[in-house]
């Protein structure tokens, strides 16, 4: 189980083209991430991300179509591989655990 | 344009191509994309200019190495995208390629090599002097806020101004204008034994100065106060290198010197630093002026105009203002100084065609650019034309190495074809060829800088400096010579890179190139640029050699082979005659003449005014010699009127001989005998006059550069030399007898001598040397051009080698073949003659502007240049001639 090698931006952006599937590409999950955060998310950041996933494995890409708006340039369509999938949802499954074994006292302190 | 760039859909271009530019060519569509719909999106949500400044920062994010690296297979031309800008592996193999070419072509390599080696010591030499040239007085902290106040006069139409004043100059600057705020003078104080203990020493750099010289100058102390310097009377600063000289390692503060024959005691107060010798003065004592500065009421500023006067200016203060004022003051002193001299009013001076005012000269200028200052003696032109000579040394070198590779094109057209179907793009040939030619111009710096160091101690005696290698390690220097090589490599492999990458596939490997006569045309070209230098250097260098060689054989007007000077004979005190009586009883002697005056360079400045009885409003500006009878015979000057001086005639104390100019100028041409100049008037208004009683013909009294002027001989005490004919060719032995007689009136003084001849060449040692460092760079430059020729011959012989053949077949002498491979080369070298004539021409006559006596400028000059450059272009080209024309045909018909 290679667990340890997904970072902590690297699971937001799987988690983005997850949601934003088939239509995740840079632009749009850097968009997304702004939305949902707040912070100012370069391109650039999500790109080196996406490819990092791809070296590993979590996500595959194919050319999507040419628009105006990209000067006539393809975009480059991202999907989460099989692999990825597993990988998140092991992730999610790893956080749920531990949420539900916060005790209903600790998080009225949090609040 | 601006528009357009600024069109909302369109992110800010120039950041864009260097983005497309600097991530890998796999990724560059995607990120483009990318980039460009983030940014038509945030205008269209926050704006244009927020688009555009938020466009900065994620084009930034996309510079990191993810994006920046090349995939391993990454050829550009398969995708028609840009070349890579550097690729690691290419450049290897480049370099290999590039070592293996250079090794196979051994000819044209090391002539490329030993070209440009060549090329680069000549610039890093000609740099060195350079630099040492322009940092002429800038040690001094206050550089630029200090400047010299020289003199214009104008006497009888004749230049007599220059950097000295009178003494109260310097006095009345201080006093009158706020601005100045300091104000210096010193004076040199020609040559004086000094004495410590046994120890005697002649000092030939005395400066007498005022205790403000350290307020001006930056002069570092090693002993004693700054502050308190020179403001005693009777004392004396040493230079480190003088202190040593008289005490060795004691510490000589407080001791005394004595001085001259009188054995003046002067106390030394101080030790400071040797001057360096990028200062445009020179001294191993400072002497003190105080005491001697008593300003008397009739120094002025042109009376005894014997001080060089320096201002400290505030502060980023403009000279030039300062200037127009001295101006007006110097109108009043001056001008009334004139009249109470010559008893004109400075308008009726000016009438006369003459002037008079003052100018002041920034200290970094005084160097380079002053026209009146004769010790320092540099000239901005020949820094100058030093550099134009290193420029074009290198460019020369440059187009050997443009010309050699294009020669050799033909060779490497192959290995571009195959590169070419293979997959390689211009960029990359281009690429291959300056790594090729910047190897070769590292190899020769390297040997470059192994030839500056052995050059630079001949360099440096033919230049008079102290230059040294270590110079190259300073940051700077260093710096340059890097990006100077990779600039030459760049220009040099430039051409042959365009050139050759240019080929067309198809054609180069059928082997059509070799039918371009466009490459030939350019060759010859750069041939005739590079004989054109060659040939106006060579005019440059006999015309200067024919002006020394005629300046050293003209008759000057009196004897100076044989003539002895007996030097410092003053030191004999009341013995000198004596003396003088005791050694012309040798055999060998002819005649022995006491006078400090020897007719040899500027040994004498004084100009002085004098006027004729019956005119004495008109004024002659002449040079005054003090004589004794001897002189004239002991120079074998000629009599042409009337009888020179003799003990016989009790009067002739008052009488005088004048040369010829002299008698025009007074205006005597009828009889000048017996007329009468005007001499001093004396307390009770009693004027006494002095007879002429001859006329002596007119002798070069100075340098050649100058036009003989008035002169007026008197019979007079002046001594400090002896002039001695001789008769002999044992001379090591009369000068053994004369020093013992020397020595049995003057233990203590040191003999010295000269003789006439060598001082005479002495002053013109400057233009020796012009000619010497021009032989030397013209034989430089013509040995690289030849370089070039040789080189350039060997491939078009062996490009025609089969057409050699051919023709040898059917019957071509050698001599025919040899016309035919010459003629190609002949034409571009007279075309070379035909151009670079005018222009040298106009060059040697500016130069020549200079000598009051010159050659004159003739057809033999040009025709004299021509045939050695064809002559030695001649020989270059012959020796791979002949080898092609003697070739067997049957070896080199055989060859496919």
């Amino acid at each position: 189980m290679r667990r340890s090698d997904l970072g902590e931006f690297e699971e937001v952006v799987l988690l983005a083209v997850a949601a934003l599937s088939p239509n995740a590409y840079t632009v749009a999950i850097a968009e997304e991430l702004e939305r949902e955060t707040g912070n100012i998310v370069t391109a650039g950041a999500v790109h080196a991300a996406m490819q990092r996933l791809e070296q590993k494995s979590y996500l595959r890409s194919i050319w999507g179509e040419a628009t105006a708006e990209r000067g006539g340039r393809r975009k480059r369509l991202y999907a989460v591989t099989a692999l990825g999938g597993r990988i998140l949802e092991e992730t999610s499954a790893v956080r749920n655990r531990f949420w539900d074994r916060i005790s209903p006292a600790i998080r009225l302190e949090w609040n | 344009m601006k528009s357009e760039e600024r069109r909302p859909d369109r992110p800010p271009r120039y950041f864009t191509s260097l983005i497309a530019m600097l991530i890998a060519p796999h990724l560059r569509e995607e990120i483009l994309g990318n980039l460009q719909e983030r940014y038509v999106r945030r205008v269209h949500n926050q704006g244009v200019s927020k688009a555009r400044r938020r466009y900065w920062l994620e084009s930034l994010a996309y510079l990191r190495p993810a994006f920046i690296k090349r995939q391993k297979n990454e050829y550009s031309s398969t995708t028609g995208q840009l070349a890579p800008i550097y690729s690691h592996d290419m450049i290897r193999n480049y370099l290999k390629i590039a070592l293996r070419n250079l090794r196979r072509q051994k000819v044209s390599t090391s002539i490329n090599i030993i070209g440009l080696a060549i090329g680069l010591a000549t610039c890093i030499l000609i740099m060195l002097y350079v630099q040492d040239e322009l940092s002429y007085d800038r040690n001094n902290e206050k550089a630029d806020r200090i400047v010299r106040v020289g003199l214009k006069l104008q006497l009888n139409g004749k230049d007599v101004g220059g950097s000295m004043l009178g003494i109260n100059a310097a006095r009345d600057l201080q006093q009158e204008f706020p601005e100045v705020v300091k104000a210096t003078r010193f004076r040199g104080q020609g040559s004086e034994f000094v004495s410590y203990g046994t120890t005697s020493f002649k000092e030939d750099k005395l400066l007498v100065a005022d205790s403000s010289f350290f307020a001006v100058f930056t002069i570092p102390f090693l002993k004693g106060d700054p502050g308190r310097a020179l403001t005693e009377p009777n004392t004396v600063i040493l230079t480190e290198e003088t202190a040593r000289k008289y005490f060795g390692n004691q510490d000589p503060v407080g001791k005394v010197l004595s001085f001259g024959s009188e054995k003046t005691p002067y106390r030394i107060t101080g030790i400071v630093r040797n001057v360096p010798p990028n200062s445009h003065f020179q001294y191993n004592m400072l002497v003190s002026l105080a005491g001697d500065d008593q300003n008397p009421s009739d120094a002025g500023w042109l009376y005894r105009m014997n001080y060089h006067t320096y201002l400290l200016l505030p502060e980023k203060y403009d000279y030039k203002q300062l200037e127009s004022k001295i101006s007006r003051l110097a109108e009043k002193q001056i001008g009334g100084e004139i009249q109470q001299f010559l008893k004109l009013t400075p308008k009726q001076f000016r009438e006369k065609g003459d002037d008079f005012g003052v100018f002041l000269e920034p200290l970094t200028d005084i160097h380079l650019y002053s026209r009146t200052e004769t010790g320092s003696g540099g000239n901005i032109m020949y820094v100058y034309i030093l550099t134009a000579i290193a420029a074009f040394m290198l460019l020369i070198a440059c187009v050997n190495f443009m010309n050699l590779s294009t020669a050799t094109a033909v060779r490497r057209s192959r290995e571009v074809g195959v590169r070419k179907v293979l997959g390689s793009v211009k960029g990359q040939l281009r690429q291959q060829f300056l790594i090729e030619s910047l190897l070769l111009a590292t190899v020769a710096l390297v040997v470059g800088l192994v030839l500056v160091t052995l050059a630079l101690p001949f360099f440096n005696e033919l230049t008079g400096k102290a230059l040294s290698v270590n110079l190259l390690a300073k940051p700077v220097i260093a710096a340059g010579l890097v990006v100077g090589t990779v600039l030459v490599g760049l220009l040099a492999g430039s051409y042959p890179a365009f050139y050759l990458s240019s080929f067309k596939p198809v054609s180069v490997l059928k082997g059509r190139i070799m039918a371009t006569r466009g490459s030939f045309n350019l060759r010859s070209g750069l041939v005739v640029f590079q004989f054109f230098v060659t040939i106006a250097m060579i005019i440059a260098t006999v015309t200067a050699d024919r002006q020394l060689r005629y300046m050293q054989s003209q008759k000057v007007g009196f004897d100076r082979e044989q003539v002895l000077v007996i030097q410092n004979t003053n030191m004999l005190r009341n013995n000198e005659a004596v003396f003088r009586d005791q050694i012309i009883q040798s055999p060998h002697v002819i005649m022995g003449s006491i006078s400090g005056q020897v007719p040899v360079g500027n040994s004498v400045m004084d100009n002085t005014t004098v006027m004729s009885k019956e005119n004495p409003d008109q004024g002659v500006m002449s040079r005054f010699y003090f004589v004794d009878p001897e002189y004239i015979p002991t120079l074998g000057m000629r009599m042409i009127q009337g009888r020179n001086f003799s003990k016989k005639f009790q009067t002739d104390a008052s009488a005088v001989v004048l040369n010829e100019t002299a008698v025009k100028a007074l205006g005597w041409q009828q009889n000048p005998i017996g007329k009468e100049l005007i001499g001093h008037t004396d307390d009770n208004g009693v004027k006494t006059y002095y007879r002429v009683i001859g006329v002596v013909k007119d002798f070069h009294f100075e340098s050649l550069r100058q036009k003989i002027g008035p002169l007026v001989m008197f019979l007079g005490g002046n001594s400090g030399n002896i002039l001695v004919k001789t008769r002999t060719d044992k001379l090591p032995q009369l000068l053994a007898s004369m020093k013992q007689q020397w020595e049995s009136f003057a233990p203590a003084a040191p003999f010295s001598y000269s003789f006439l001849d060598d001082r005479f060449e002495q002053v013109y040692i400057s233009e020796q040397k012009t000619e010497q460092v021009l032989t030397l760079f013209s034989s430089l430059t013509i040995f690289i051009a030849c370089l070039g020729l040789f080189g350039l011959t060997t491939y078009t012989a062996e490009q025609r080698t089969k057409e050699i053949g051919v023709r040898k077949v059917l019957g071509a002498s050698v001599t025919s073949v040899l016309a035919l491979l010459s003629r190609d080369f002949l034409k571009p070298i007279l075309i070379a003659l035909i151009l670079a004539s005018p222009v040298a021409w106009w060059g040697i006559n500016q130069w020549l502007r200079e000598f009051a006596y010159k050659v004159t400028v003739d057809w033999s000059i040009f025709a004299l240049a021509g045939l050695v450059t064809v002559g030695i272009a001649l020989l270059t080209v012959s020796f791979q001639s002949i080898k092609a024309a003697l070739m067997n045909p049957v070896k080199s018909l055989r060859s496919e």
